[in-house]
């Protein structure tokens, strides 16, 4: 290999190697800081404001605020569950229970940025997720998971308040897009106010 | 020498990146085979312990003149070691008469009876308890129908045939024919994420209550269709067609699938899939157009039965060249819901972008959109000036589909808006109808329109016909299909067509002295540019005479037939009766109680035999076949998800990102970069 190759070789590799690694690392960027701007956001909803969009081109809003005291989580949930609202936070689905009322609330997030902490979790943690009128409502961990979801669903209309957890599986898989998901189930406590 | 290896080496190493993707890939393979435990939450669907009862489905259409008649066999096949049940959610086209059943067990053939929906469902729970080989169709929605088939034995098929009968549609002079294979999940309202609007005085208390008992296959409750990828081991179709269209055919299209054309029985011809193994993820839709000679021929079906004589007639009233003077208004509404993601909201945009193009300056026009809330881009229809009609196309540009589909509230809305009297009010409603609380739909529409017109354009792989169609009607309108984004232009261009052409109100038809017909439908509405009369009716006695028919556009015309030129059809009979219970069902727009309509379908239903609201076709084997002490494992078997949409099999996000992966990668190729530029170093020491 000639001189003039190898320069040729070594600078595409570290390109494309360096480039690689900025956009891996962006989106933990991304995740991270976008909760942060979420929390204004949050702050001007428990005021009464509706569907605050954290910044100005955002295509959506926080919805609820979810809070693990033991495991030290306190993430922003977003009003959807699709890709582009999941890299800045965990996503509410839609067509599930709202977030503290009678059935099952389904709350999705990447098992790489912001649900990376389910795979630490264990039974009985408590689990606080605020809505938008400031309630606080509590819930227990009760069940971990793996399911396969091309062939189990999850179940919405239930008669408790329920609320479900959901990231994807294996937690150190390198491909993303597999069918299995990781989930983690809890039931209320009480409903306090706060 | 030795650099040459080194050489080798860095090469290897850029081998290396690729071979380790494939390793890693292999690893995730390996992740998939997991074996998912048990949960109570969480439902299997049968994939799990107790592989599922495959379906396969035969399509044979035999279309003559404008009557097909179709015949559905779907083969349950239990791939088991034990006795399973199967239930299956299927659609068939909104206007579909189904009148028949078969279940077939080898050689043994039993012909299933029409029954009260209630009766059928307990004598199929009673055999299914004893053992005996069961099947029962019910029509869970006006286009959704469920079979159920009890006791297929361990590697058992089951054969049901299903038929119905159902009249061929007619644009211009383009007739087509719709299948649908797969089922858009229906968005049941009143489950919001915002809790301002989770109950609003619009969102019906019944639907907030509504039960949807998805995995009770014992019960009547509301069956929701659960989906898979499309898989041909699980789930396939064929369809066999023979088209005698009675006259020379010019050319058959299909507009979503590749078909193959040959030379059918007779003089027909007969239509295949080019390919078999197609997944069953889309409508069909086949349609031909006959060579035309001069004014386009009417068409006079009869059929006597005990309950009287009964005809089908169907003609094309003369053409008027000519633009509406009339300046429109044109409230668009377009859903935006996440049913609508993918494909669907790709060509509503599209869809949207040529009505706006088609607006004058002397019209006016609003645009709302709606998904688990609704949102108007003005407050009040405005006029159609460049500056407006260019702030409207960035508006639709910035349209994406999430989100539930609370369709009444913005309905509403648009009833409320400001209304011209000088303008003809239209509204254009784009969505895939995928709502589950049609009924309470047909009411808002029925009440709220008042003179105004409502055209609807269903959009998708897998739309809700029977929305399409009935809430047209409703609304004095016309309803479009547009499968797919080539299709968005001509489509939209037949639809401009009728909203800017005259209409052709006063039709009314004069039959010979003493005969009095009994009308399905039972009034003839205004008819749009290229659309035909289709009319069926009872009459005591076989009528003599002529039939004259007269309307006006923009001049008053008038046309004879004679009815002894009346051909005997069967299926006439059966066709008029589907006709008048779909009439009295949409009573319920009106008013009219459940109580009411029930009393008057169900003795018509039962008369002619048709599967309805309130009726069911059962068929049950003599003989137990399963032993008392074997059990029986119920399932409920997926269909395919509609192509072109977004979410997952079962709808659960994709919680991954490419983070680690471009993490791996980077590093990688940054080791590599570091080997090859170190190389040579050690080479010159």
């Amino acid at each position: 290999m000639n001189c003039a190759t190898r320069i040729a070789v070594v600078v595409t590799l570290a390109t494309v190697g360096l480039w690689q690694l900025a956009s891996g690392l962006y989106i933990h960027a991304k995740a991270w800081l976008a909760q942060e701007l979420i929390e204004s956001a949050w702050t001007s909803t428990l005021s009464g404001e509706r569907q605050v969009r954290p910044w100005p081109w955002a295509d959506t809003w926080p919805i609820a605020r979810l809070r693990i005291p033991e495991a030290d989580v306190d993430l922003y949930v977003l009003a959807d569950a699709s890709g582009r609202s999941l890299a800045f936070g965990p996503g509410y689905w839609n067509g599930s229970a709202a977030p503290g009322s009678v059935g099952n609330t389904i709350i999705a997030a990447h098992r790489d940025t912001h649900f990376s902490f389910l795979q630490h979790s264990t039974r009985g943690q408590e689990i606080l997720l605020q809505t938008t009128d400031g309630r606080e409502h509590r819930y227990r961990l009760v069940e971990t998971r793996v399911l396969d979801s091309r062939y189990e669903h999850i179940a919405v209309k239930v008669d408790r308040p329920m609320l479900t957890l959901l990231t994807c599986y294996p937690f150190d898989a390198v491909l993303p897009g597999g069918p299995l998901r990781y989930v983690a189930i809890a039931e209320s406590i009480s409903q306090s106010a706060s | 020498m030795r650099a040459a290896t080194i050489g080798n080496q860095s090469i290897f190493f850029l081998l290396w990146v690729p071979l380790l993707a494939i390793a890693l890939f292999a690893q995730h393979a390996a992740a998939q085979e997991y074996e998912p435990s048990s949960g109570t939450l969480l439902f299997r669907s049968a994939a799990g312990d107790e592989p599922a009862p495959r379906v396969h489905t035969d399509i044979d259409m035999t279309v003559s003149g404008i009557i097909a008649r179709v015949q559905v066999t779907q083969q349950f096949q239990n791939p088991g070691e034990r006795w399973v049940e199967g239930v299956y959610a299927f659609p068939l086209p909104e206007n579909s008469a189904v009148n028949q059943l078969q279940m077939q067990v080898g050689e043994r053939v039993i012909v299933a009876e029409i029954r009260e929906k209630a009766e059928a469902q307990q004598l199929y729970v009673q055999a299914r308890e004893n053992g005996q080989r069961a099947s029962v169709v019910h029509q869970q929605r006006p286009n959704i129908f469920r079979t159920a088939v009890a006791n297929i034995g361990p590697h058992e098929t089951i054969k049901i045939t299903l038929s119905y009968l159902q009249i061929v549609d007619q644009q211009g002079g383009r007739y087509s024919l719709r299948f649908p294979l797969t089922i858009t999940p229906r968005y049941v309202p009143g489950v919001s994420p915002v809790d301002a609007i989770s109950a609003t005085a619009e969102t019906p208390i019944a639907l907030l209550n509504e039960s949807h008992g998805a995995h009770d296959t014992a019960t009547l409750g509301d069956l929701q269709p659960q989906f898979a990828h499309a898989n041909a081991s699980r789930q396939s179709v064929r369809f066999n067609i023979n088209i005698d269209a009675g006259v020379p055919v010019e050319y058959i299209t299909s507009a979503y699938h590749q078909i193959k054309i040959g030379n059918g029985d007779g003089e027909g011809y007969r239509v295949e899939l080019a390919d078999p193994s197609v997944a069953p993820d889309r409508d069909f839709e086949l349609s031909w157009t006959p060579v035309v000679h001069g004014q386009p021929a009417a068409v006079l079906f009869r059929e006597s039965t005990d309950a009287g004589e009964h005809v089908l007639l169907m003609f094309m009233p003369p053409q008027e060249r000519g633009t509406l003077r009339t300046s429109r208004e044109v409230i668009f509404i377009i859903d935006t819901s996440g049913s609508m993601s993918g494909s669907s909201i790709e060509q509503a945009r599209e869809a949207l972008l040529t009505g706006l193009k088609t607006l004058l300056p002397t019209d006016r026009f609003n645009l709302i959109q709606f998904n688990s809330t609704h949102d108007r881009l003005f407050d009040v229809p405005v006029a159609a000036t460049a500056d407006n009609i260019s702030t409207a196309r960035h508006y639709v540009m910035g349209l994406r589909a999430e989100g539930g589909t609370e369709m009444l509230p913005a309905l509403t809305a648009a009833f409320a808006m400001p209304r011209s009297p000088e303008h003809l009010r239209q509204v254009l409603f784009i969505t895939d109808g995928a709502v589950s609380n049609e009924s309470e739909l047909m009411y808002v529409i029925r009440q709220g329109l008042g003179d105004a017109r409502l055209f609807t354009v269903g959009i998708g792989s897998a739309p809700n016909g029977y929305f399409m169609r009935t809430a047209a009607q409703m609304g004095r309108g016309t309803f479009t299909f547009i499968g797919q984004t080539s299709e968005v232009e001509q489509r939209m261009n037949e639809l401009l067509r009728k909203l800017t052409s005259p209409v052709l109100t006063d039709i009314t038809l004069y039959w010979p002295d003493g005969v009095t017909p009994d009308y399905a439908p039972a009034s003839v509405g205004d008819l749009y540019a290229d659309e035909p009369l289709l009319i069926t009716a009872r009459l005591p006695k076989q009528a003599q005479g002529t039939l004259n028919i007269t309307g006006r556009s923009i001049r008053v015309w008038g046309r004879q037939i004679p009815l002894q030129t009346a051909e005997s059809r069967t299926g006439v009979a059966t066709l008029w009766a589907r006709t008048r219970i779909e009439d009295i069902v949409n009573q319920q727009a009106q008013g009219v109680s459940d109580d009411e309509i029930r009393a008057q379908v169900l003795p018509l239903a039962l008369e002619y035999q048709i599967v309805s609201k309130y009726t069911s076709l059962v068929a049950i084997d003599k003989t137990p076949v399963r032993r008392p002490d074997e059990s029986l494992h119920s399932t409920h078997i997926d269909s395919t998800k509609p192509e072109g949409q977004n979410w997952e099999a079962s709808g659960m996000p994709t919680t991954a990102t490419s983070a680690e992966l471009q993490l791996w990668i980077g590093t990688l190729l940054l080791l590599a970069a570091a080997v090859v530029f170190v190389g040579p170093r050690r080479q010159r020491t």
